[in-house]
């Protein structure tokens, strides 16, 4: 007999989204706090590539959970044009905070309303 | 979580570059027709504060070593020669009735302290953002 599966790879995936999500926050905040440090390089990773795989992965029916150690990263360094050799933009790295932030909220709010479609079938339909 | 915690800390970090870069543009400006130092040794020098990006993770994955927070590794001195001006009334001028100035130059400062402005509203929004989502996170399944 097969037993009914409550929390399906759905959630798994949400939750690799969400650490990613949190990660790309990271790296963003490194890049502004070091706008004002000669020669650092502003760094990039391709999220869209990441997130493709993570899908790909927990779509397919893995058990576990990929982590994102297994998944190759390549983070870009991008190419200073100022003379102190710094390469981070603030806008468009506080363009990416902005949207990071959103992109995280708009998943919660989704696992959120998974979980509240779990609890109404679980308390009979009755709210 | 454990990660946005870490965001707090580099944003953090990258206020405190930055206050202590709006330090020393103050201490510039307030000393830039400073002629003689405690010790008497010739006029005041420019402080220029040196910022370094460290690791947050060295041993993690190369996307964790990737993430930098900055450290403030010192203050030091310029190494602009003074600024020599002709004025044989001034009581520290030399021989040749010279007076050594700072080699400070107020718009440089002027510009450097709106940047140092800047890149902390940058470092406070990101703050701010990151609560927003640590909060949120915590209202999963609520």
């Amino acid at each position: 007999m097969t037993g009914i599966k409550l929390f399906d790879g759905m959630y798994d995936g949400l939750e690799q989204v969400l650490d990613l999500r949190s990660r790309q926050h990271a790296l963003t905040a490194a890049n502004l706090s070091n706008a004002d440090t000669p020669d650092y390089r502003a760094r990039e990773i391709d999220f869209d590539h990441l997130l493709r795989e993570v899908m790909e992965r927990s779509m397919d029916g893995h058990e576990n959970p990929v982590s994102e150690a297994e998944i190759e990263v390549e983070i870009r360094e991008l190419v200073p044009w100022s003379r102190d050799g710094n390469s981070v933009d603030a806008e468009r790295e506080s363009a990416k905070l902005a949207s990071n932030t959103l992109v995280y909220n708009a998943l919660v709010t989704g696992i959120d309303r998974r979980l509240a479609m779990l609890r109404f079938a679980a308390s009979d339909g009755k709210i | 979580m454990a990660d946005l915690l870490d965001t707090f800390n580099i944003a953090a970090s990258g206020l405190t570059a930055e206050r202590v870069r709006l330090q020393t543009i103050a201490s510039n400006m307030a000393n830039a027709r400073a002629t003689r130092m405690p010790d008497g040794s010739g006029p005041y020098r420019r402080q220029v504060p040196v910022f370094e990006a460290r690791s947050v993770d060295p041993f993690g994955t190369e996307l964790e070593q990737a993430i930098a927070r900055v450290e403030v590794q010192g203050i030091k001195e310029s190494a602009e020669p003074p600024i020599q001006v002709y004025d044989p009334s001034h009581p520290d001028a030399d021989a040749q009735g010279y007076v050594s100035y700072p080699s400070v130059n107020i718009l440089q400062e002027m510009v450097d302290m709106m940047s140092a402005n800047r890149t902390y509203e940058a470092n406070a929004s990101v703050v701010d953002s990151t609560r927003t989502m640590a909060l949120r996170a915590l209202e999963i399944g609520k």
